[in-house]
């Protein structure tokens, strides 16, 4: 692999992370990482539905009128999240029952947009799909690690299983309510953006 | 001969000696014990040129009366229930029995200790686990560490229940000092008021260990609604048919926060206060006429709502919770309260007119002081730019008339 | 190309067949994928309900058949019409409770109660656990307003329609660790081998504000939940609502009608 087309796909990861550094698709980030369960399913759908969408509107970016670009990229978008959402309430009812409105919300992911208009457009189809891939990779690594923190902290447990016995089950540990609440992803995403800026100061904004 | 000892350890500690990353920790030692060697030249506070440690000092002071009582009322209360059939236990109750003090709520020095017992822990964990933090933030970033943990120090333990637990404590203070200040850059940069902060944290976190009715008397198996929560079932007819007194409310010999139930040694701290120019006057009374204002609105109501808590008179208000305590010790905190003269009158009076409607119309949290005084602490900067930009305006506007 | 492919008739052209496009393939998923969604809605309710009735662990996930075998062993789910009691003929699987409550068609007005019930359904299910022939539990949905939020679950009655053999939640906003404690099994234990109802058939059961004697000096009361004053209140009320002269006290009754026999 190119030392280009490595970094259409890493740098997503930490140097351009579209949550932690663009500071995109935050809505999900917060409502689906209670578990760890929910936010790897929503990882992984809006994995298959950037890269695939990246790569339709880059496969036909040189047929599409200028003037309705962006109802095309919709359209495409729009149509591959209601196949996620239809194969998921068909194979994983139970999850997709938690998951209710936010795989549906996808399409209005800022962050599949935005890579459809900003880079899928202008570029071959190999590359789009290799930053769709990178751009969902660094999503999904903000989710996951919210997610394992809420979850363990919240409740004790990782998928499901209980790791910290809690209190009212004779245990030890006391089950941190804050984490529960959706504020406790945002303190956690900013602690998150806050070690990512300490450890690479070139992302903090100039004042 | 201290002195000796650490001028004799300094060298290690200097700029090009061993140990100079660490010369934040004998920094602090060194002017905790003595005078400091330089004095604060440049204002601490963004725009408020008092001296720091000066500030700092007076309201310790004037939270003294409050401290004292918490150890007296806890102990009290603890005791009230023991007279009344529960059990003693615990290394605490070991400890006053070991003092040869019985559990009498008539002996002043046997609740005193015992209250001691529970408050002192508490205030010792805030400041080891805030303190800590403290000094990690100030080598890492290399600033001297400076005193304005110590009133944070001070108004935490006083906003707890007797019974939380220790842990919580410790873990309640590092998230207020690391996400309330250090993160907006240290003492005198944050919006939010840290003490505050750290128990709105608990409160969300834990709120078995910080409200219901079990923990607020510092005895085993005690359980029983504080003032707040009768008012907030049966209104002031809950007041009324309680075993405590208006006046048990206002000197403060009803369960509560340990440092919060006295509002007469609230009042005097606000005394001190106002006298020295420490806290505002402007923002207590802005306080005071926003509850009592809406306490008479929704009293006007109240016969048509079938909320209870809607008749409790201001009266009550005032006396009960964290009313009084958060009027004079939190809302008037000089780096997150509004800081232009009118700005503290809006300030003031927003907080009253929330932390009343808060607790009356909310259907879960009885209190709604530190509720109020957050949200008011993050609109602080917004309430002063708007007076600030007519200030500006209207002196630029008198200057195109004279010129 | 640039050129061509701003002319108006492109565009019409492109837009038009991308949206057969788009149709085409998201129309064929849906309909494909339709049956075994049907399925997987049908097996949920179904898991749901023989969970309620005990007859799995919560936490553990039986498979498709194994949901279906206890299903079709044991329960015997009926719709009745809750003002008479009698019972009706519509599918109990279908039937939808909640959603006949917010359906102004199948639904009336409450009349003013302490459990904050809004709408009461014309008809309402009755879950029948039959064992050996006999009935061994009839599980009733309640619902009611707590502190934050709407309480959603099931109280369990033995055969004999007035012990209660168990209460759950299934779905509520609780304050974590005060009155979100109704999760918990050691207070929902608590509520086991009481009576609902007094001998006359009179809703009594009550949840107090501090602690009740044991089931057999005190059967018509439970423990109130500590610190949660407003929970507990609630929990009273919608299990009193339920149980009651808008709930499910005719089926009752003319279940013990026909008991009696």
């Amino acid at each position: 692999m190119s030392r280009k087309r490595r970094d259409i796909l890493l740098n997503p990861l930490f140097n351009n992370n579209p949550i932690a550094f663009q500071v995109l698709g935050i809505c999900s980030a917060l409502a689906v990482t209670t578990k760890m369960e929910t936010a790897l399913v929503m990882a992984v759908a809006l994995t298959v539905v950037l890269s695939l969408s990246n790569l339709v509107v880059s496969l036909l970016r040189h047929y599409v009128p200028t003037n309705v670009r962006i109802i095309f990229q919709l359209a495409v978008i729009a149509s591959l999240v209601i196949i996620t959402d239809q194969v998921l309430k068909a194979y994983l009812y139970a999850i997709s029952k938690q998951l209710t409105v936010f795989v549906g919300l996808i399409i209005t992911n800022c962050i599949v947009m935005g890579r459809a208009e900003a880079f899928a457009m202008q570029n071959g189809p190999a590359d789009s799909l290799l930053d769709g891939i990178g751009n969902a990779l660094g999503y999904d690594a903000v989710l996951l690690a919210t997610a394992f923190f809420r979850e363990l902290l919240g409740s004790g447990t990782l998928f499901g299983v209980p790791l910290l016995t809690k209190v009212t089950d004779g245990g030890w540990y006391y089950p941190n309510g804050l984490m529960v609440l959706s504020p406790g992803a945002f303190f956690f995403i900013g602690l998150l953006i806050w070690a990512l800026r300490t450890w690479k100061p070139e992302q903090v904004e100039e004042e | 001969m201290l002195r000796k000892l650490l001028d004799s350890q300094k060298e290690y500690f200097e700029p090009d000696g061993p140990l100079h990353r660490f010369h934040p920790l004998y920094e602090a030692t060194d002017t905790l014990l003595y005078s400091t060697p330089t004095v604060t030249e440049h204002p601490s506070h963004v725009r408020d040129a008092l001296d720091l440690k000066r500030m700092m000092s007076i309201v310790v002071f004037a939270l003294l009366p409050c401290v004292l009582m918490a150890m007296y009322n806890t102990g009290l209360q603890a005791n009230q229930a023991i007279a009344a059939g529960l059990e003693p236990a615990g290394w605490r109750a070991s400890a006053v029995t070991a003092m040869g003090l019985g559990f009498l709520p008539g002996s002043i020095l046997s609740c005193f200790v015992h209250g001691a017992t529970y408050f002192l822990p508490v205030f010792v964990v805030t400041f080891a686990a805030g303190g800590t933090c403290e000094v990690v933030f100030a080598i890492v970033r290399k600033h001297e560490v400076n005193e304005g943990f110590f009133v944070t120090g001070f108004l935490f333990p006083l906003i707890l229940p007797p019974t939380i637990p220790l842990w919580q404590v410790a873990v309640g203070i590092i998230f207020g000092v690391v996400i309330g200040k250090e993160i907006f850059g240290g003492t005198g940069m944050n919006i939010l008021n840290p003490a505050l902060l750290a128990r709105a944290f608990l409160f969300f976190a834990y709120p078995a260990q910080i409200s219901g009715d079990a923990v607020w008397v510092a005895v085993d198996g005690f359980s029983g609604p504080t003032l707040l929560a009768r008012a907030m079932v049966d209104g002031s007819q809950g007041l009324l048919a309680a075993d405590m007194s208006w006046w048990d409310a206002f000197l403060g010999f009803i369960p509560g926060s340990m440092g919060e139930t006295s509002t007469l040694l609230c009042l005097l701290g606000a005394v001190i206060l106002i006298v020295t120019r420490v806290g505002s006057w402007r923002t207590m009374a802005g306080v005071a006429i926003g509850s009592l204002a809406v306490s008479l609105l929704l009293n006007a109501f109240s016969g048509h709502v079938k909320n209870s808590y809607f008749d409790v008179p201001f009266y009550w208000h005032f006396v009960l919770g964290g009313w009084a305590f958060g009027t004079v010790f939190m809302a008037t905190d000089p780096v997150s309260s509004a800081q232009t003269e009118q700005g503290k009158w809006i300030y003031g009076l927003l907080i009253g007119v929330l932390a009343i409607g808060i607790r009356v119309t909310n259907p879960a949290y009885p209190e709604g002081m530190m509720l109020a005084i957050l949200f008011m602490n993050v609109f602080a900067p917004l309430i002063d730019y708007g007076f600030i930009q007519a200030n500006i305006k209207r002196r630029a506007a008198r200057n195109v008339a004279t010129a | 190309m640039s050129q061509q492919r701003n002319t108006t008739l492109y565009t019409i052209g492109f837009t038009a067949a991308v949206c057969v496009v788009c149709s085409l393939i998201v129309s064929t998923t849906a309909v494909s994928l339709k049956p075994r969604q049907a399925s997987n809605a049908l097996l949920d309710r179904q898991k749901n309900i023989i969970q309620v009735a005990g007859l799995i662990e919560p936490g553990t996930d039986p498979d498709r058949e194994a949901i279906q075998h206890l299903f079709d062993q044991y329960m015997d789910p009926v719709v009745i019409e809750l003002a008479t009691g009698t019972e009706v003929d519509i599918d109990a699987l279908t039937f939808d409770q909640t959603e006949a409550a917010r359906d102004p068609a199948r639904s009336r007005d409450a009349p003013p109660n302490p459990a904050g019930v809004k709408r009461v359904p014309i008809h309402g299910i009755v879950y029948r656990v039959v064992k050996d022939g006999t009935i061994d539990k009839l599980i009733l949905p309640i619902e009611g307003k707590g502190l934050w939020s709407t309480l959603y679950g099931f109280i369990a009655l033995d055969g004999d329609a007035r012990t209660i053999r168990g209460i759950t939640f299934y779905q509520h906003g609780e304050t974590p660790g005060l009155g979100g404690e109704v999760d918990n099994p050691g207070w929902k234990a608590r509520w086991k081998a009481r009576k609902a109802f007094d001998e006359r058939g009179n809703v009594t059961i009550e949840v107090l504000k501090k602690e009740a004697g044991p089931p057999e000096d005190d059967p018509y009361h439970v423990d109130g939940l500590s610190g949660a004053t407003i929970t507990s209140r609630g929990v009273s009320a919608l299990v009193r609502f339920w149980l009651g002269d808008n709930g499910y006290k005719p089926y009752i009754e003319r279940y013990n009608a026909s008991r009696s026999q």
